[in-house]
C-alpha cells in the first residue's frame, strides 16, 4: 500500500467518484421514476404485479456484463449502455418498493381520503405516496448501493468509474489502486445512502418517534385525556 | 333529507347486503342505524356518499338522486367519521382538520384558522395540540380530531361509521355526550352506525334497527323502541331492563313530590308527629335553615313530650343521592330512590334546596302517566301519519 498514490492521485480520484456516484444515483432515480407509475398501477390492477415481478426479477437474472454486450449494438459504447443496465437492474428492487409502500396505506386511511372527496390522482399524489415514503426509500437505499457497486463494471466498455482503479491496478500489477477503489466504493456507497437516510428524514417529519409511540407512553397519554 | 328508496344492495357473490329500504332520514337529527354484523347498516351508511353503489333503487339527498352527482363533489359536502379514525399519518392535526376546506379550493390561512377554531369546538386546545401528528394523541383525542375534520367545511349531513367502539368505555361515553352537546349547537343531519343499542339509545332522536339479511326491523324515536318495539327481534335486541331504560325518556318533572313532611329542624317533636301522622309516613325529611336537606327523621324515634329538642337530636338516616325534577328523568328519581334506606329520595333545585320527597307509589303513579301520555302521543302519530298516506 502506497498511502502518497493517495494525494498524488486527488484530482483523477475525484473525477472517478463523481462519474461513479453519477452512474450508481441517476439509474436508480430513473428506475424510480419508472417503478412508480408501474407500482401504482400494479396495486390498482392487482393481476398485473406477478408477472411484472417476474420479468423485473429475470432481468435481474442476467448478468449486467450480458446486458452490455446487448446493449452496445444499439445504444454504443457510453453512459447512456450502462444507465439503461443499471436502471433495468434496480427495477426488480424499486417496484416492490412502491407496491410495498403503497399497500401498507391503512386502509381506513385510504378510505376517509376516499370519502373526503379525494379524487383518486389527488388521493396517491397527497395521501398514499408519501406515506410510502419510508418503504420506497428503503428500497432505493438497496438500489443506489448495489448501482454504484455495479457501476464500475461501466469501465469494461470504457465508462468513467471506480472500474478504471481495478482494471488499471491488475495490469499495473499495482494493488494500492484496487484497494484504493475498493474503499472509495465503499465510502461512496455509505455516503449516498447516508444522504437518502437523511433525505427520508426530511420528507417524513411525521414518522419520528413514531415506533416510540407505543405501550407505557400511549398508556400515559390516555391517562391525562380530557 | 336523505330518502332511501327501495334501495337493494347484492354483491357479485350473491350476498344481499341490504334489502329493499325504505328510510327516511329527517333533517336535523341524529339517526342511528343499529343491528348486529352482517345487517347492512354499514353498508346502508356508505350507499348515502356512494362509497358503495346500489344494484338497485335511489337515495336522494334534497331531492336529488346522489347518482347524479360526482363523487368527490358529492363527499366535499359529507362529513365521515370512521372507527378506526383515518387520520392522515403525515398530516398534522390542524392540516387533517383543513383537508376538506383545502381540497376545496380554500386559501391556506383560512383553512388554518377554521381548523384552529373546531379544534375549540371539540376540546382540543389549539396551542398545544395543532402542530402535533395523529400518532402523538391518545384515541379518544384522535376520534375528536376525527369528527372535527369532518365539520370542518361544515356539512349538512354527518356520517359515522362506528365513531365510538374502539375507545374505552369512559372516553366513549364523554365523546357521546360531545356529540349530543354538539348537535345541540350544529343541528346538523347525522347517520351514526353502531352495534350497541346502548349508544343508539342515548345518542339517536330516531333510531333505525336492522335485522340480518339488511332488513329493517323498527325505526321509532328510542323511547318508543324500548316501550313498544314491534316484535321479538326487537324486544330482544334492546335489552331485558328495557322498561328502566325507557324512564330515561320522561322527565321527572312529572312527579307529584311530597311537601308536607320536609320540616324544618326546629319543629317541635309533637307537631312533627303529627305532620307524619297526617301525611301517613314513617320519616321526615328535615331541612337546614335554607331549606337544604339534613337527613331523614324516623317518625318512631320521636318524643311527644321533648319539648324545646331539635329534630336533629334524634340519629337522621342519611339523605343519600338527590335528584333534579327540573333536569332529570324518571330513571334518575327512581334510582335515588332504590337507593335510599328510607325508600324515599329527596328533589333539589339548582341552588340545593329541597322541592320535595318521592316514594314508590309517587313514583309509580308518574310512570303510568308518563306512559299513558306516550301511549296516545304515538297513538296520535300514528293517526297523522295514517291521514297522510
Amino acid at each position: 500500500m502506497q498511502w502518497s498514490w493517495i494525494p498524488q492521485n486527488w484530482t483523477l480520484i475525484w473525477q472517478y467518484t463523481l462519474d461513479n456516484a453519477f452512474l450508481g444515483l441517476v439509474a436508480p432515480l430513473i428506475g424510480l421514476a419508472i417503478s412508480i407509475p408501474v407500482g401504482v398501477a400494479c396495486v390498482a390492477r392487482r393481476w398485473i404485479y406477478p408477472p411484472v415481478l417476474s420479468v423485473a426479477n429475470a432481468v435481474y437474472a442476467i448478468p449486467t456484463l450480458a446486458v452490455f454486450v446487448v446493449l452496445v449494438p444499439y445504444t454504443g459504447l457510453g453512459n447512456l449502455t450502462v444507465i439503461i443496465a443499471l436502471t433495468l437492474l434496480s427495477l426488480c428492487v424499486l417496484i416492490p418498493a412502491v407496491v410495498d409502500g403503497l399497500r401498507g396505506v391503512p386502509e381506513p386511511v385510504r378510505q376517509a381520503a376516499t370519502a373526503m372527496g379525494f379524487t383518486q390522482v389527488r388521493r396517491m399524489v397527497q395521501v398514499e405516496l408519501p406515506l410510502a415514503v419510508p418503504v420506497i426509500i428503503a428500497g432505493l437505499r438497496v438500489a443506489v448501493v448495489s448501482s454504484i457497486s455495479l457501476a464500475s463494471l461501466g469501465q469494461l466498455i470504457g465508462v468513467s468509474s471506480f472500474g478504471y482503479f481495478f482494471i488499471d491496478g491488475l495490469q499495473r500489477d499495482f494493488p494500492t489502486e484496487i484497494y484504493a477503489g475498493f474503499a472509495l466504493t465503499v465510502v461512496l456507497a455509505v455516503v449516498c445512502d447516508l444522504l437518502l437516510v437523511g433525505t427520508r428524514t426530511l420528507l417524513t417529519p411525521w414518522a419520528r418517534g413514531r415506533s416510540r409511540a407505543t405501550g407505557r407512553s400511549a398508556a400515559r397519554r390516555a391517562v391525562t385525556e380530557a | 333529507m336523505i330518502t332511501f328508496e327501495t334501495v337493494t344492495k347484492r354483491y357479485p357473490d350473491g350476498t344481499v347486503a341490504v334489502d329493499s329500504l325504505n328510510l327516511d332520514i329527517p333533517d336535523g337529527r341524529i339517526m342511528v342505524l343499529v343491528g348486529p354484523s352482517g345487517c347492512g347498516k354499514t353498508t346502508t351508511l356508505r350507499m348515502i356518499n356512494r362509497l358503495v353503489e346500489p344494484t338497485s333503487g335511489r337515495i336522494l339527498l334534497d331531492g336529488a338522486n346522489v347518482a347524479d352527482t360526482d363523487p368527490s363533489q358529492l363527499r366535499r359536502g359529507i362529513g365521515y367519521v370512521i372507527q378506526q379514525t383515518g387520520l392522515f399519518p403525515h398530516r398534522t392535526i390542524e392540516d387533517n382538520i383543513a383537508t376538506v376546506p383545502l381540497l376545496t379550493g380554500w386559501k391556506r390561512g383560512r383553512a388554518t384558522s377554521r381548523a384552529r377554531e373546531l379544534m375549540d369546538l371539540v376540546g382540543l386546545d389549539p396551542a398545544t395540540m395543532a402542530r402535533r401528528y395523529p400518532h402523538q394523541l391518545s384515541g379518544g383525542q384522535q376520534q375528536r380530531v376525527g369528527v372535527a375534520r369532518a365539520l370542518a367545511a361544515d356539512p349538512p349531513v354527518l356520517l359515522m361509521d362506528e365513531p365510538f367502539s374502539a375507545v374505552d368505555p369512559i372516553v366513549r361515553a364523554a365523546l357521546q355526550d360531545e356529540l349530543i352537546r354538539l348537535q345541540a349547537e350544529l343541528h346538523k343531519t347525522v347517520v351514526l352506525v353502531t352495534h350497541d343499542v346502548e349508544e343508539a339509545i342515548k345518542v339517536g332522536d330516531l333510531v333505525a334497527v336492522f335485522r340480518p339479511g339488511g332488513h329493517l326491523a323498527q325505526v321509532d324515536t328510542p323511547e318508543r323502541l324500548l316501550g313498544a318495539p314491534v316484535d321479538d327481534y326487537v324486544r330482544d335486541f334492546v335489552g331485558f331492563d328495557r322498561g328502566i331504560r325507557r324512564l330515561s325518556f320522561f322527565a321527572a318533572a312529572g312527579l307529584d313530590l311530597a311537601t308536607d313532611t320536609v320540616l324544618p329542624a326546629g319543629t317541635a317533636h309533637a307537631d312533627a308527629i303529627a305532620a307524619a301522622k297526617h301525611a301517613g309516613e314513617p320519616w321526615l325529611l328535615v331541612v337546614d335553615a335554607d331549606g337544604r336537606p339534613l337527613g331523614w327523621a324516623a317518625v318512631a324515634e320521636l318524643e311527644p313530650g321533648a319539648a324545646g329538642a331539635a329534630l336533629t337530636e334524634v340519629g337522621l338516616a342519611p339523605v343519600g343521592h338527590t335528584f333534579r325534577p327540573d333536569t332529570d328523568s324518571l330513571r334518575a328519581a327512581l334510582d335515588a330512590t332504590i337507593l335510599s334506606r328510607t325508600e324515599r329520595a329527596v328533589g333539589v333545585d339548582a341552588t340545593g334546596r329541597v322541592i320535595g320527597t318521592t316514594s314508590y307509589e309517587r313514583l309509580r303513579d308518574a310512570i303510568r302517566a308518563a306512559e299513558d301520555a306516550a301511549a296516545s302521543d304515538a297513538a296520535r302519530v300514528q293517526q297523522t301519519a295514517g291521514e297522510a298516506g
